[in-house]
Order: structure tokens, then C-alpha cells, then sequence
């Protein structure tokens, strides 16, 4: 089962048992875990009239009412949980955690929970955010934490490092099963938490995780963000990959107005994005701009046509058709109207930053040798003045990853040329980054040129010409899944923890990314899914990075650092 | 999906604990705050929001004793009550507005039963006899009329759940609004859906023996014959013979009105989709609608406003039900134009 159903039938279970008009409470991050799975009108279905936040401040009395709590279980919640009970609002409490409970919380709620309210406490592993049937993310506000070794804030890093725990914990709950775990070696976090999630799965919890042996157990492989800083610093060109890098997708949301255009009409300005229940967003989610293009173009003629037959609405026969065509002409309005909205503001950023340009010399530098040319292109395009700065910035930390060693003079260059166009980006951001993901901290053979195959590899596709130069870009997972289904992920790239090792090939495959995932990966994921080869890939991660959030995180991560040498 | 269940352990914690409390100390005697004022009565179920579900079906009061209907469907309640040995808190009463709630569950229950029932005295009708089959007809029609009744009813109902003052209890009853409305929609539907398949079989049945000319254009000009299965074809066609067999003698006001009720209809189907949540989009998103409180009683204020509109759309209707022909011929085109009062009627929210 994929992590959509997963997610929902949890709901659906919390709700179906319990008879009458219902509140549900939620958390900040509940509530997201359940929108993207489930929607308002679905829940009006379940009886559920009342949607609150455990930390909304109403007092109004409700008392023949039944509230269904769904928390995380962290020590605010159980806080906020315990005045709740003291002064109940509600006629019955069905307390739900997304995840387990110290048996100490349990105390504390039994303690203020002196009027016996509460009916039952469950553990409901829905702990992850699925924003796709195989990807899910956890929306970590801390993100940058990845980057920075432990001891610089501990507490911050062990809640970091706890969330993940729990999240990955929690989706292999949901899918009934107790992984091997592998990491990348040369991740402390990745390391870390792929310790602490074993701790937990063998030892604290194995009771929980005692699950009926599958034939070949499924792998849970934990890396980094920073062994491919290149795939978040890339343009994006398929439909929902690159809708995250101009415009923002929040949980399977679009906010146009973060673009600040004022032509958006006022019910397009906060769009959603759901492969679930947009039929051409599923259809189109991974096409590449150009196809999305004649996609749309169809789609437009085919609403035109019948918005055609409903203008002309002459006879009382035509009046009637139109009636019950109606919701479906106004439901098709509206998505017609969205995609074409997001397509149409996507066209304009694009001409604006000269995308098509800036993305040329991208591929060629995730892609392709050939270092002068290479300079040549990115020297050039930091000359244009319609360049935007963050894309100069992007070109030159490509340049740097993928040069670092061979042309140090040409990159100080670069990094000049960087900071004099731009006071705002410091070159010192490039060097972070180096520092953080350069290649002497990489495991995986990032631009393929370690390994005798991979070289031969890329001969062989740079002779025989690519398809589409704004899409040739595979990233490094892509590698690293290919590698895991034959077999052949090293063990001393990627230890095992504990003495639990693979047998055969693995039926299940979760890939965490600490740092984040993109969806150029969640793509080939999804991709790989659907061609169906025997192995199941899911894809999750601490975030869902663009490129703005990556240099975001590493901003901060930098100045965290900086501040705390100073020390 | 596993799921682990710590209530065992809770109740555990909880009543060591209850051992440990003074006996009377902090147990407030009348905890049932805001509770409708009736206090220290035994616990009260919520028995009406049972009727809420449009997934379950309920068993109808009228068939069966409600009470065994009632403790098969909620076999939880009796424990629910007794595990509140000390009775501090009561379920308090629900507010008055629940009643209502409760009441256009039950009609809509009813008109549900009716409905099966009227499925299968199609079924019957539809059958070949010898007798003229008048009763059948006269079943139907009774039927049908008492369903159109019963839905009306409802619906006239589903406005008094509005409100106007900005409180979480007026979230709540736009919410149940909503639910209900969506529930209506879907019964009428259904209705809608019977009633035309009856009426297509009817005219397979009738189309050898009986050569009645049901073709008719509104603009008289070219022809169109009703043999495409499109439903709202039959309707029209039957509406518009109708008219101007039966309005004849009020000339072209009869004509007009089917016009314009038609018109109606397309200003209701409008309506009718800003109640009725529209799916994958922002509206139908649970985080939106917990950032939007306060927007959405507006919105329900304004959709009260807009329905009171649709009451004086809908008297208009109505005349055509006054004017019932008596003949038998005509006796399953009242069953269309109650047909056409249901998509009028589901419009209003």
C-alpha cells in the first residue's frame, strides 16, 4: 500500500468507530499530515463538523459533542492536552497520537483527567507527511541543522534528529515492517539517526516492530543532502518539480501570491497541486514543460468546445443539457483555469531570468566535461545584467562543485566577479558550501567519473546526443537506486547497522534524504515505480528542497556557524 | 497500519490515581457547563447525529422499533455511559438547532424508504397486466408527491440551521448544513435517477401501441425527436407538450413559465455548487478551512440571503403543480414535472 492510503485509512479508522457529530483537534503538524490525505468534504462525511488547533484558545462549551484529538506527542501538546481535560469542552474525548507515548505522558493525561472523559488513547503511526503515493516529507522548520555538527546546539540537533527518527519510525509502522538499515558513511547525522531509528526498532521498541518476517527484508538507506548538492541547485523542467522551484509548493499547495502578480483572479491566488484528485495534474506531474505545454493547449480546446455548446444555449433543450453538465463545466473551469494560471506565470519567470539560458549551462555543468567551456558559459551569463543574482549564485556554486579541484585561479574569478555583481551573496557562501558538500566530504560518485562504467557511460550518451538538454540531468539517487536493485551498493559507502544484513534483493526500499528531498528525485522514484521492476522505492525527507530553500538552509547553517567560532 | 492501543494502560494510571483523590475534592458536581442547564440527569447519547450518516442506513422508526435499531447501531453507548460510574460529567443536552438537524435526518430517512418503495412500484407498473394498471400510477404519483414533500420539507428546514453570529457553534452548524445539503443532493439525485429510468422503459414500453406526438420545440422549428437517451430531453419535450396542451388556455404565460422555470434551474445549479464543497480545490482543504473560521460564517450569512432568493424562484413552480392534469395520459408527465421540482428543489440551500 502507498502512502497516501496509508495515511488515510488511519483517518478513516480514528473516525468511523465513533458515532455522532465530532470535533477534531490537531496540531500544527497534524494538521498538515491530514490535509494532504484527506479533505473538508470528506471529513463532513465522517461527521466531523469542527476543525480546531490544540492550542486555539476557545472556551466555547460543546458538550454534546465527541472530540477526536489526533497530536504528535510532544510535551506541548500533552501540556495543551491536560488543561483540555481539566475544563472539558467536550461530551467525550478519544485521545489519537501519531506516534508512541512515553509512558510517563500517558501518566500526566491520566492525572488531569480527574471528570474520566477520556475514552480510549491509541497510537496511530501516521506520523509523515505524504504528499505523494511514494514521497513524503516531515516539514522540518529546523532543516539546516543537517549541516552543522552536533555539538554546535545539542538540543537542537537531538529534536532534529528525533523528528526524523520518529517519521521514518512511523512509515515503517504504517507498512508493517522492520527494515535493515544502511547509511551513508561519511554522514555523522545520516549515521545518527540511522543508529537511533535501529535503537529504536531492535531494542526500545521491538515489541512494537516485531512484525511477521517477509522473505527478504526491506532496506531503509539513510543519506544526506550534501553528498548531491547538485540536483536542489538545478532548474527545474518538468510540471511539478518546476512549479516547486518558481513558484513554492507547500504540503500540495500554491500560494501565486508569494510571486506577487496581481493578474492572478482572486480564487486562483491559493491553488492546490494533488496527484490525487487533479487528473491532469497526475497525467502531467512529470512531463517536461514543452509537452506540458500541448497538454494544456488540449485541454484548453476541449473546455473551449464546450464552453462553445454551453454559450449557445438557445433552445429550452440546450438549457437542460447545460444544467446537468453544469458542476462538471464548472469543476473543468476551474482546474482549466489553474493549470492554465500556473503555466502562464511559470512562462513569465521563465523569460525573465532567461531560465532557458541559465539552464543550458546548468545541465552542461551537472552533465558534461569540459572545463574552459565551461567557464567561458558561466563568465558570460554573470555578464548579463537580466541574469537574476540568485542565478549567478547557482551557476557559480555548479561551477564550484564540479571544479573545485581542477581550476582554483578561474573560480576565484568567479567568485570576484560573484560578489562585485551582487552585495547580497557573499562568496563566502560558495566556499560554505564546499566546505559542507565539496568533494572530499561525498560518498557517491557525483558526477560519475570515479567509476570506469559510469565514465564509458557518459561517452557513450554525450556521442549519441541527448533527447532534451534542459532534462538530461539524472541525480545521484538514481545511481544509488540502480545500485541497490543489482546489489552492488557498497558496503563500505553504505555500512549496515547492527548485525542485520541484506539477503537477496530487497521488495521494499525506503530512501531518506537528510536535508531534504526534491522532485526531480521523488520523480524518478515515482518513475521507477510505475515500470515496476520487483523493487518499491519510497522517497522521504526532511523538507522538500528548491533551490531557494537549500541556499536558505545553508545561509543559516553558515551563520550559526560563523557565530559560533566566534565563540 | 499497525496501531497500538495504550487505553488499557490509561484507564489503569487513571483509576490508581481516582483512588488517590479525596473523594469530593475537586470533582465539580455540576460539570456539565453550558450543558442546557439540566444537570445531574443520566448521561445523554447523541442519538440524532446517528441520522447524520448518509453511508449507514438507517432503520427507518416508522418500520421498526427504534430502540433495537438504535443498540444495534450504537453498541458502544451503554458503555460509554456506565464507564462514567460517578456521573461528574453529563452529556449535556445539544442545542436546539441539533433538533432540527435531527429532524431533516429523519425526514430525509423516510423519503430514503419511500423511495425504495417507489423503485419497486415502477418495477411494478412496468410490468405487463391486463388491468389498466391504474393503481400503479396512482401509487406512483402518491409516491412520488409525498417524497417531493418530504425533501421540501427538509430542505425548507436546512435554513434555520443558519446563522449569523461569529461563534465556533455557528461553524458548526454551517458544517452540518453543508453535510446535510450534500446528503439531500445526492437523495434527490437518486430520485431523479429512478424516475428517469422509469420513465425511459415506460416509453420503450408505450412507443409501438402508443403513437402520442411528444415531439415539440420550443421554437417550433426544427424537430427534434426524443429518441436519444439523454433524460433531460424527456423532460423538456414533456414539459414543453405539456405546456402547451395543457397551459393552452393561458396562452403564452404557460410557455413562459416553463421557460422561465428552466432559467431557474440554471441559476439554482449555480447556487446550489457554492453550498456544496467543490472537490481538490483550496475550499476543500482542512488546513484552509481551520485558517478560516471567521471567513466562512460570513460566506453562510451570505448564502442564507441568497436562498431566501430561490423562495420566491420556487413559488413560481409551484403553479405548475396546481394545475395536476386529471387525464391518466398525462399521469407520469406530473411525475416529470415532479422531477423537475427535485433539481429545483436541491438548488436551495
Amino acid at each position: 500500500m502507498v502512502l497516501i492510503s496509508l495515511v488515510r485509512e488511519y483517518i478513516g479508522r480514528m473516525l468511523q468507530d465513533i458515532s455522532g457529530m465530532k470535533v477534531l483537534i490537531l496540531d500544527s503538524e497534524t494538521v498538515n499530515i491530514v490535509s494532504v490525505a484527506y479533505s473538508q468534504s470528506e471529513l463532513l462525511q465522517k461527521e466531523v463538523f469542527l476543525v480546531e488547533l490544540v492550542d486555539s484558545m476557545s472556551k466555547e462549551s460543546m458538550v454534546h459533542m465527541k472530540t477526536i484529538y489526533f497530536l504528535r506527542p510532544t510535551s506541548e501538546n500533552i501540556q495543551n492536552l491536560r488543561h483540555h481535560l481539566a475544563n472539558p469542552r467536550f461530551g467525550e474525548y478519544h485521545l489519537f497520537f501519531s506516534n508512541a507515548l512515553k509512558a510517563s505522558q500517558i501518566q500526566v493525561l491520566a492525572d488531569a483527567d480527574e471528570h474520566e472523559v477520556v475514552q480510549q488513547v491509541q497510537e496511530f503511526f501516521a506520523d509523515f507527511c505524504a504528499i505523494d503515493p511514494f514521497h513524503f516529507t516531515l516539514n522540518l522548520h529546523i532543516n539546516h541543522m543537517y549541516m552543522l555538527p552536533a555539538v554546535v546546539d545539542p538540543p537542537s540537533s537531538q529534536s532534529f534528529c528525533d523528528r526524523i527518527v520518529d517519521g521514518i519510525a512511523a512509515v515503517f509502522l504504517a507498512l508493517k515492517r522492520r527494515p535493515v538499515i544502511r547509511y551513508q558513511r561519511t554522514s555523522d547525522v545520516a549515521k545518527r539517526i540511522a543508529q537511533e531509528t535501529a535503537k529504536l526498532m531492535y531494542e526500545q521498541e521491538s515489541g512494537l516492530f516485531d512484525f511477521r518476517r517477509t522473505e527478504t527484508s526491506p532496506l531503509l538507506l539513510v543519506i544526506d543532502r550534501r553528498d548531491d548538492p547538485v540536483t536542489p541547485l538545478l532548474t527545474q523542467w518538468t510540471y511539478q518539480a518546476m512549479v516547486h522551484e518558481l513558484i513554492g509548493i507547500n504540503d500540495n499547495k500554491v500560494d501565486l501570491r508569494n510571486i506577487g502578480i496581481g493578474t492572478v483572479p482572486q480564487e486562483q491566488q491559493e491553488v492546490v497541486l494533488s496527484s490525487e484528485q487533479d487528473t491532469f495534474f497526475k497525467a502531467n506531474i512529470y512531463e517536461n514543460f514543452g509537452d506540458l505545454g500541448m497538454n494544456i493547449k488540449k485541454m484548453v480546446d476541449d473546455f473551449q468546445q464546450i464552453a462553445k455548446s454551453n454559450q449557445n444555449i438557445q433552445t429550452i433543450d440546450d438549457m437542460a443539457k447545460f444544467v446537468n453538465n453544469y458542476p462538471e463545466y464548472r469543476k473543468m473551469h476551474g482546474n482549466v483555469s489553474k493549470h492554465v494560471t500556473m503555466v502562464t506565470e511559470m512562462s513569465k519567470i521563465v523569460e525573465e531570468r532567461k531560465l532557458m539560458l541559465v539552464s543550458q549551462t546548468e545541465q552542461d555543468l551537472a552533465c558534461n566535461g569540459g572545463q574552459v567551456a565551461a567557464y567561458e558559459a558561466v563568465n558570460n551569463l554573470l555578464n548579463i545584467e537580466s541574469v537574476s543574482d540568485v542565478d549567478c549564485l547557482r551557476l557559480v556554486m555548479l561551477y564550484a562543485l564540479r571544479y573545485e579541484k581542477e581550476g582554483p585561479v578561474q573560480l576565484m574569478q568567479l567568485f570576484n566577479k560573484l560578489a562585485s555583481r551582487s552585495a547580497k551573496y557573499k562568496s563566502g557562501l560558495v566556499q560554505f558550501l564546499l566546505k559542507q558538500a565539496g568533494i572530499d566530504k561525498r560518498t557517491g560518485d557525483l558526477y560519475g567519473n570515479r567509476d570506469l562504467l559510469n565514465i564509458a557511460r557518459n561517452m557513450a550518451r554525450g556521442l549519441k546526443g541527448v533527447e532534451n538538454v534542459y532534462t538530461q540531468h539524472q541525480p545521484l539517487l538514481f545511481q544509488s537506486m540502480e545500485n541497490i536493485i543489482k546489489g552492488r551498493l557498497r558496503d563500505i559507502d553504505y555500512p549496515f547497522i547492527g548485525n542485520h544484513f541484506q539477503q537477496g534483493r530487497p521488495q521494499e526500499v525506503v530512501v531518506f534524504i537528510v536535508g531534504g528531498t526534491t522532485y526531480e528525485e521523488a520523480r524518478i522514484v515515482a518513475l521507477h515505480n510505475t515500470a515496476n521492476s520487483g523493487t518499491r522505492f519510497m522517497l522521504g525527507g526532511s523538507v522538500v528542497l528548491n533551490s531557494k530553500r537549500f541556499l536558505k538552509d545553508l545561509e543559516e547553517a553558515q551563520k550559526i556557524a560563523r557565530s559560533s567560532n566566534a565563540f | 497500519m499497525a496501531t497500538r492501543n495504550r487505553t488499557p494502560i490509561y484507564r489503569k494510571y487513571r483509576d490508581a490515581l481516582r483512588n488517590v483523590r479525596l473523594p469530593d475534592s475537586s470533582l465539580p458536581s455540576s460539570s456539565s457547563a453550558g450543558g442546557g442547564g439540566r444537570s445531574g440527569g443520566p448521561v445523554i447519547e447523541m442519538v440524532n447525529a446517528s441520522f447524520l450518516r448518509q453511508d449507514r442506513s438507517y432503520v427507518p422508526l416508522s418500520t421498526e422499533d427504534p430502540s433495537n435499531a438504535y443498540k444495534a447501531k450504537h453498541p458502544k453507548s451503554n458503555i460509554s455511559s456506565t464507564c462514567r460510574r460517578n456521573g461528574a460529567l453529563t452529556f449535556g443536552l445539544p442545542p436546539a438547532w441539533v433538533d432540527i438537524s435531527e429532524e431533516i435526518s429523519v425526514s430525509m430517512q423516510s423519503a430514503r424508504t419511500k423511495i425504495s418503495q417507489l423503485v419497486k412500484a415502477h418495477a411494478k407498473a412496468l410490468m405487463p397486466s391486463f388491468g389498466d394498471g391504474r393503481d400503479d400510477e396512482h401509487m406512483i404519483e402518491i409516491l412520488t408527491q409525498e417524497i417531493t414533500d418530504l425533501l421540501k420539507k427538509s430542505e425548507r428546514r436546512l435554513h434555520k440551521l443558519s446563522t449569523n453570529d461569529p461563534s465556533e457553534d455557528s461553524t458548526v452548524r454551517k458544517n452540518v448544513q453543508r453535510s446535510l445539503a450534500t446528503d439531500l443532493q445526492k437523495l434527490s439525485m437518486d430520485l431523479r435517477k429512478h424516475q428517469s429510468s422509469y420513465l425511459k422503459r415506460l416509453r420503450q414500453q408505450k412507443e409501438g401501441s402508443d403513437n402520442v406526438d411528444l415531439e415539440m420545440n420550443l421554437n417550433g422549428g426544427s424537430r427534434s425527436r426524443i429518441e436519444d437517451e439523454d433524460f433531460d430531453d424527456v423532460i423538456v419535450n414533456a414539459l414543453m407538450t405539456f405546456s402547451s396542451s395543457h397551459l393552452l388556455p393561458f396562452g403564452s404565460y404557460g410557455r413562459e413559465l416553463v421557460v422561465e422555470s428552466v432559467n431557474d434551474l440554471a441559476q439554482i445549479m449555480k447556487d446550489l455548487s457554492v453550498l456544496v464543497i467543490d472537490q481538490g480545490t483550496i475550499i476543500d482543504r482542512i488546513d484552509y478551512n481551520v485558517q478560516n473560521v471567521a471567513t466562512s460564517v460570513e460566506d453562510g450569512y451570505k448564502q442564507l440571503q441568497k436562498s431566501s432568493d430561490f423562495l420566491i424562484n420556487y413559488s413560481r413552480l409551484k403553479i405548475l403543480w396546481v394545475l395536476r392534469p386529471s387525464s391518466a395520459k398525462f399521469r407520469h408527465l406530473v411525475n416529470i414535472l415532479a422531477v423537475v421540482t427535485q433539481v429545483l428543489w436541491i438548488g436551495r440551500p
